[in-house]
C-alpha cells in the first residue's frame, strides 16, 4: 500500500508544486525521545479501561532508573481497538506496550506477523506455563509463536437479585440459587417461572446471554482451518433459538450494555440475573449505587459451566523501537505478584496459575455482596474448559452482527429474518 | 476540507444584489400578541436542551430515572465538572482546540482575504476560469476524501499530531468566494489607483486600502470559521488519538466512557458549550448581522 | 454567479509626473509584482485544495478499485469488484434510504419553520436584534454535545420526550429501535441547530424586498396573506432553494448526529438493524473499523456522485427559477 501510494502522492505532489510547503512543514515534527547513548529509554504503553498499573508503573521506574514510561489510557475499548488497528496500518504510531482485548484478539492473531514472537525477545524464564493453559492458548498462534502475554482473565459467576427473587418466590440465598443455574435449561425454566410471577425481566439482554453460551462451545464461529462455519455449526443456530424463545416469552430487559438504560436497569431493578465476570461486581456496585446494598448477591455457579468474558493481554508490535526493554516490561507487569495488586485496585482477575492459588487473592473479600470475591472467582476460574478457536473478524462477528441482531429481536424482529441478517453479516466480515 | 457542520451563507442570486443596508428595516406589519407568543416559544424551545444539560450537569445522574425530573438545577455541578478534569484531558483539548481553532481561523481569514482582494480588484489571466472553478468546489464533499487523507497524514507521520487537523482547513472554498464577494463592492478603484500612484506594491496596496475596507467581512469570516473549526468531529476522530485529543474528541470519550455516568458527561457539555455561549453573547449582533448580510450579498 | 469582468484600472505600473524617472531595476520589480502577485495571493487557496481537496478525491476513485486492507502491503487490483458489491449490498441501499429520509425530515419542515419565523421577525418587533440573536442560539451548540443531549432526551425508556408523551397519554415510542422514529430524531437535531440560522438567511432576503411592491399591492387591497403568497414567496425561491442547496451538501454527508445517537455509546452501527445508520457512517465503519479501505472509498465515491447529482439539479433549477420567478 505504500509504495503505490507514495508514487501517486508524488506525482499530485508535483501537479500542484506542493513539495515546498510540504518540505517545510515536514521538519516540524519530530519522533520523541530514543535513548540509544545511554540516556533513559522512554516506553509507552497503552490501555483502556482500567487496568490498575498506575502504581505499578511507578514502581517499575523506581526499579529501572533508565526507563521512562509513558501510559496513554483510553475509556471504552471499542474506540481503543479501532484506533490500534488504524496505527497498525500506518505502520507507526502504536505504544512500545499494547494491551489486546480478548474479543479483538483474533484480528490480532490474524495480522501476528506485525507483533514480537514474545517467546523470543522476553526475559527467558517467561513461558507460557505462567498461565492457566487456555488463557497462553488463545494468544499462540497455529507455529508457536506467543504474541501477548496474558493479564487478567474475566471467569464468569451469576449475580442475582435476591430481593426479585424472594418477591417472584424463587430461593434466594447463595446456596439456594445454584441448581436454578445448573444448566441453560434450567436458567431459561427458572426464568419463565420468574417473569410470570414479577413484572422486571429475567436478563438484561439477549447478546449477554448468548454470547457466554456461544463462548462454552467447543466450535465457534470459525473453524481451525478459518473457515466460517456459523451456517453448519448446528450448535450456533440451537442457542440462537434457546435465546430468541426466551426473549420472546419475555424474559429479555432489551437493554444494550454499557447503555445509559442498561445502566440505569441496575439500580431501577430492571432485570433479576447477570452474567457475572469479576470485573462486573465493579459496575453493578456503581450503578445500583449503595441505596442497594444487600440486594444485588453473587454466587459460584454458571449455567453449563464456566465461562470467561472478557480479559486481557500485553503485546509487543514490532514498530517498537525498545522491543526487549518492552517485552521485560511487559512481562513483570504481567508476573502473578503484580497482577494480584492489579486485582486489588480493579478487581481485574489475574490470569496466572500461581495467582490462582495465592493467599492475598483468596481472602479477598468483596463488603457490598458480601462474599469473598477472589475464592469464588478463583473456583469459576477453574470451570473454564478449553479456548475455543476463533477466527479472523470472531470479535466483529460478535460485535456488529450477532449483538445488534439478537438486540433486533428484542426490538421486534421475527428471529428468522434476523439469523438471516447474521449469517449474511458474518459472510461479509469473513470474506 | 469543507465540514459537515459549516454552511455557505452567501446567495448566488443576483435578484437580491441590491441589500438591505437599513437592517432594522422591516416590510411586514405590526407585532402583536400572536407574534411574540409564538416566538417566544421558539426561543423556549432553543433554549432548553441547554438548561437540560446543566440541570444535569448539576444534580446527579440518578434524575434520569426519575419519572417526573426536577426543574431546578442542584449544586453538585462543580464536583461533576471537577470529574470530567480527572476522566479526560479536559484542560489539553481546550488548549488543542484553541491552539487548531485559533490557527485555521487565522490562516483562513488571511489567505481569503488576499485570494479575495485579487479575484475581486486584480486582472490577470485566467482569472474568470480559476474564479469559477472556486464557485464550483463549493459544492465538492471534501469529506468524502478522508481515506487518502488518512493515508497521506500517516505517511507524513502526523497522525495524532495536531498539525493533522489544521492543514487541512487553512483555507476554504467558501472563504475565498465570501470575501471575494464583498471586496468587489467595499473597495473602490479609485482608492487602489491612488495606493498605485503613490508607488505602494501590491502587498502594501492589499494591506492599506483593502485590508480597511473589508475588516468587517473579513471578522465574520474569523468567527464563522472559528466555530466550524471548534465544532468539527469526523476528521479528527480520524486522524487524532485519545491522548491529544480536541474538546469535542474529549466529550465524545466521556459519553464512550467505562462508566457512563450522565452527569459527568453532561458537565463536559456545558463546560465546552460555555465559552462560545459567552463569545455569541458578546458578539451575537454582529454574527446576526454577518449572516444576514451573507445572505443578500453575491 | 457572478463573474463579470470589472475593468481595473488598476494595471500596468504607472509613475506619477513628479516622481523621477528611475527605469531598470525597480521598474522591472513593479512590472512582476503586478504580474505575480494575483497569482501568488490566489495560490494559497489552489495548493490547499489540490492536496487536501482534489487529489484525496481522486485518489479515492483509485483506492476504490482495489481490495484495499487497512494492513496490507501489496493491494489488489480488482477493477469495479467493490462497485458491484456495493449495489448488491442491501446495507447500503438502507443506509442511502436512511440518509435520504434524515435529510427530508430535517430539511423540509426546517425551511417551513425557517419562513415562519422570518415572517415573525419581520414584524415590526420590540427589540429585534434580541430576538435574532435568540433564534440563533443553538447554532452555538456543539454537534457532540448536541447528539449527546438529545440521544438521552429521546431515550426510549427513561428519556424526556417519552415522560413528557406519558404524561399526556400518549404510548411511549422508541426512539431507537423503530426506523422512522429514529429518524425523526435525528431530524430533530438537525433542525433544532439549524432552522434559526435559516430564518435569518430568508429574514434578509425578505428584507430586501423593495417596498414599493407591498405599498402597490396595499393600495390594490391585496390581504396581508395574498400579500405573502403572491409577493414575497416568488421572491423568496432563489433563497430558498439556495438554502436547500447548502443544506443537501451538508444533509447528506450527515455523520456526527447518528453516530452519537447510538445508545452503545461508540458504536458505528446506527442501531441494531441499522436503522439509523447513514452513508458517511457507513463508509466510516467500513474504513476504520471493518479497515477496508477498497470498499469504503467505493462507498464514498458514489456517496459523491450523489451530490454533485443534486448539487447540480439544484443548480439548473435554481438559474431556472430565478430568471422566471422573479422576472428579472
Amino acid at each position: 500500500m505504500r509504495q503505490l501510494f507514495r508514487r501517486a502522492l508524488a506525482l499530485s505532489a508535483a501537479v500542484t508544486l506542493s513539495g515546498g510547503v510540504l518540505a517545510a512543514c515536514g521538519s516540524s515534527d519530530d519522533t520523541g525521545g530514543n535513548g540509544s547513548d545511554g540516556g533513559p529509554i522512554e516506553l509507552t504503553i497503552g490501555t483502556f479501561t482500567e487496568f490498575g498499573y498506575e502504581d505499578l508503573l511507578e514502581e517499575y521506574q523506581r526499579l529501572n532508573p533508565n526507563i521512562k514510561i509513558k501510559h496513554n489510557k483510553t475509556g471504552q475499548g471499542g474506540p481503543y481497538h479501532q484506533q490500534l488497528f488504524t496505527k497498525l496500518g500506518a505502520g507507526s504510531g502504536l505504544e512500545d506496550v499494547v494491551a489486546i482485548e480478548e474479543g479483538h484478539l483474533s484480528d490480532v492473531m490474524a495480522k501476528a506477523s506485525l507483533f514480537n514472537n514474545l517467546l523470543e525477545i522476553g526475559p527467558k524464564d517467561v513461558t507460557a506455563d505462567r498461565w492457566l493453559d487456555w488463557k497462553s492458548q488463545q494468544a499462540t498462534t497455529k507455529d508457536g509463536k506467543l504474541i501477548g502475554y496474558g493479564t487478567d482473565i474475566g471467569p464468569l459467576a451469576m449475580c442475582y437479585r435476591k430481593d426479585l427473587f424472594e418477591a417472584a418466590g424463587l430461593p434466594s440465598d447463595p446456596e439456594g440459587v445454584k441448581p436454578l443455574f445448573e444448566t441453560w435449561d434450567s436458567y431459561f425454566a427458572a426464568g419463565d417461572q420468574f417473569i410470570a410471577k414479577s413484572d422486571a425481566a429475567w436478563y438484561d439482554a439477549n447478546a449477554q446471554i448468548f454470547n457466554a453460551m456461544h463462548n462454552q462451545l467447543p466450535v465457534g464461529f470459525f473453524d481451525t482451518s478459518d473457515q466460517l462455519v456459523i451456517e453448519t455449526n448446528a450448535d450456533i443456530k440451537a442457542n440462537w433459538d434457546k435465546v430468541t424463545a426466551a426473549s420472546g416469552r419475555g424474559q429479555s430487559a432489551g437493554l444494550v450494555a454499557f447503555s445509559n438504560e442498561w445502566n440505569s436497569g441496575f439500580k431501577s431493578g430492571a432485570f433479576a440475573t447477570k452474567t457475572c465476570p469479576s470485573w462486573m461486581l465493579g459496575v453493578i456496585k456503581n450503578q445500583a449505587g449503595p441505596e442497594n446494598k444487600g440486594k444485588w448477591a453473587v454466587t459460584d455457579a454458571f449455567p453449563g459451566g464456566g465461562g470467561n468474558w472478557g480479559g486481557s493481554f500485553l503485546a509487543v508490535p514490532t514498530q517498537s523501537k525498545h522491543p526487549q526493554e518492552a517485552a521485560k516490561l511487559a512481562a513483570w507487569l504481567t508476573a502473578p505478584e503484580q497482577q494480584i495488586k492489579a486485582f486489588g485496585k480493579t478487581g481485574n482477575f489475574p490470569s496466572q496459575k500461581a495467582a490462582q492459588t495465592a493467599p492475598e487473592l483468596l481472602e479477598k473479600t468483596d463488603d457490598y455482596f458480601g462474599v469473598k470475591a477472589g475464592e469464588l472467582f478463583a473456583k469459576q476460574a477453574a470451570k473454564v474448559g478449553q479456548a475455543q478457536y476463533k477466527g479472523p473478524g470472531d470479535g466483529r462477528i460478535q460485535e456488529n452482527v450477532t449483538s445488534p441482531a439478537l438486540q433486533s429481536v428484542e426490538q421486534g424482529t421475527s428471529p428468522a429474518d434476523a439469523w438471516a441478517q447474521v449469517v449474511d453479516g458474518a459472510t461479509k466480515i469473513a470474506k | 476540507m469543507t465540514m459537515t457542520g459549516s454552511r455557505p451563507t452567501a446567495l448566488p442570486t443576483k435578484a437580491l444584489r441590491r441589500s438591505a443596508r437599513n437592517e432594522n428595516r422591516s416590510s411586514g406589519g405590526r407585532a402583536g400578541f400572536w407574534t411574540y407568543g409564538m416566538l417566544l416559544a421558539f426561543v423556549a424551545g432553543s433554549v432548553f436542551p441547554f438548561y437540560w444539560q446543566f440541570l444535569v450537569a448539576s444534580r446527579d445522574s440518578s434524575m434520569l430515572t426519575d419519572k417526573i425530573p426536577p426543574l431546578l438545577p442542584g449544586g453538585n455541578f462543580f464536583d461533576n465538572a471537577a470529574r470530567v478534569f480527572d476522566s479526560v484531558p479536559f484542560w489539553k483539548s481546550l488548549g488543542n482546540s484553541l491552539i487548531v481553532a485559533g490557527t485555521v481561523t487565522f490562516t483562513t481569514v488571511l489567505f481569503s482575504t488576499l485570494a479575495g482582494f485579487a479575484f475581486a480588484k486584480l486582472r490577470f489571466r485566467g482569472r474568470n476560469g480559476l474564479f469559477l472553478f472556486v464557485v464550483a468546489t463549493l459544492a465538492v464533499p471534501t469529506q468524502l476524501g478522508i481515506i487518502p487523507l488518512y493515508m497521506a497524514m500517516s505517511e507524513f507521520g502526523w497522525t495524532g499530531e495536531l498539525q493533522a487537523v489544521i492543514v487541512p482547513n487553512l483555507v476554504t472554498a467558501i472563504g475565498v468566494f465570501w470575501m471575494r464577494q464583498y471586496t468587489v463592492e467595499a473597495v473602490p478603484y479609485e482608492l487602489i489607483e491612488a495606493a498605485r500612484v503613490d508607488g505602494c506594491s501590491m502587498l502594501r496596496t492589499f494591506w492599506h486600502v483593502c485590508l480597511p475596507a473589508v475588516r468587517p467581512a473579513a471578522a465574520f469570516l474569523g468567527m464563522f470559521t472559528f466555530m466550524t473549526s471548534w465544532n468539527d468531529f469526523l476528521w479528527p476522530l480520524v486522524v487524532l488519538n485519545a491522548d491529544n485529543p480536541t474538546v469535542q474528541l474529549a466529550l465524545e470519550r466521556l459519553q464512550s466512557g467505562y462508566y457512563i455516568d450522565y452527569s459527568l458527561v453532561l458537565a463536559g457539555t456545558t463546560l465546552a458549550t460555555v465559552p462560545v455561549l459567552i463569545v455569541f453573547v458578546l458578539l451575537g449582533r454582529q454574527i446576526v448581522a454577518g449572516i444576514m448580510q451573507g445572505a443578500v450579498k453575491g | 454567479m457572478a463573474t463579470d469582468l470589472q475593468e481595473s484600472p488598476a494595471r500596468a505600473p504607472r509613475r506619477g509626473p513628479g516622481s523621477p524617472a528611475r527605469p531598470g531595476m525597480r521598474d522591472k520589480l513593479a512590472r512582476w509584482d503586478v504580474k505575480l502577485s494575483p497569482y501568488l495571493y490566489v495560490a494559497p487557496f489552489f495548493i490547499v485544495f489540490g492536496i487536501v481537496g482534489l487529489f484525496p478525491l481522486l485518489y479515492t476513485g483509485y483506492v476504490s478499485l482495489f481490495d484495499w486492507e487497512l494492513i496490507e502491503d501489496s493491494p489488489e487490483f480488482i477493477g469495479l469488484d467493490n462497485y458491484v458489491d456495493l449495489m448488491v449490498d442491501e446495507q447500503f441501499w438502507k443506509v442511502l434510504v436512511n440518509t435520504l429520509s434524515i435529510f427530508l425530515l430535517s430539511s423540509i419542515p426546517q425551511i417551513i419553520i425557517a419562513v415562519l419565523i422570518a415572517y415573525l421577525l419581520n414584524t415590526r418587533l420590540r427589540a429585534p436584534t434580541t430576538w435574532r440573536i435568540s433564534v440563533l442560539l443553538p447554532y452555538v451548540a456543539s454537534l457532540v454535545a448536541l447528539g449527546i443531549i438529545f440521544a438521552n432526551l429521546f431515550g426510549p425508556q427513561f428519556g424526556l420526550v417519552n415522560s413528557i408523551l406519558e404524561t399526556f397519554g400518549i404510548d411511549r415510542i422508541d426512539w431507537q429501535a423503530d426506523r422512522f422514529s429514529s429518524h425523526v430524531a435525528i431530524a430533530v437535531m438537525v433542525n433544532w441547530r439549524w432552522t434559526g440560522y435559516n430564518a435569518l438567511i430568508v429574514l434578509a432576503a425578505m428584507q430586501a424586498i423593495p417596498r414599493d411592491l407591498y405599498e402597490a399591492a396595499v393600495v390594490d387591497g391585496a390581504s396581508s396573506l395574498r400579500r405573502f403568497v403572491s409577493i414575497t414567496l416568488p421572491l423568496l425561491r432563489p433563497t430558498l432553494i439556495f438554502v436547500v442547496i447548502t443544506s443537501t451538501i451538508g444533509g447528506l454527508q450527515i455523520f456526527t448526529e447518528p453516530k452519537l445517537f447510538s445508545e452503545m455509546p461508540g458504536s458505528n452501527n446506527g442501531g441494531a438493524t441499522n436503522q439509523y445508520q447513514t452513508v458517511t457512517l457507513y463508509m466510516y465503519q467500513s474504513a476504520f473499523e471493518q479497515q477496508d479501505f477498497g470498499y469504503a472509498s467505493a462507498i464514498a465515491w458514489v456517496l459523491f456522485v450523489i451530490i454533485i447529482v443534486i448539487a447540480l439539479i439544484n443548480f439548473l433549477l435554481t438559474r431556472r427559477l430565478a430568471g422566471t420567478g422573479s422576472g428579472r
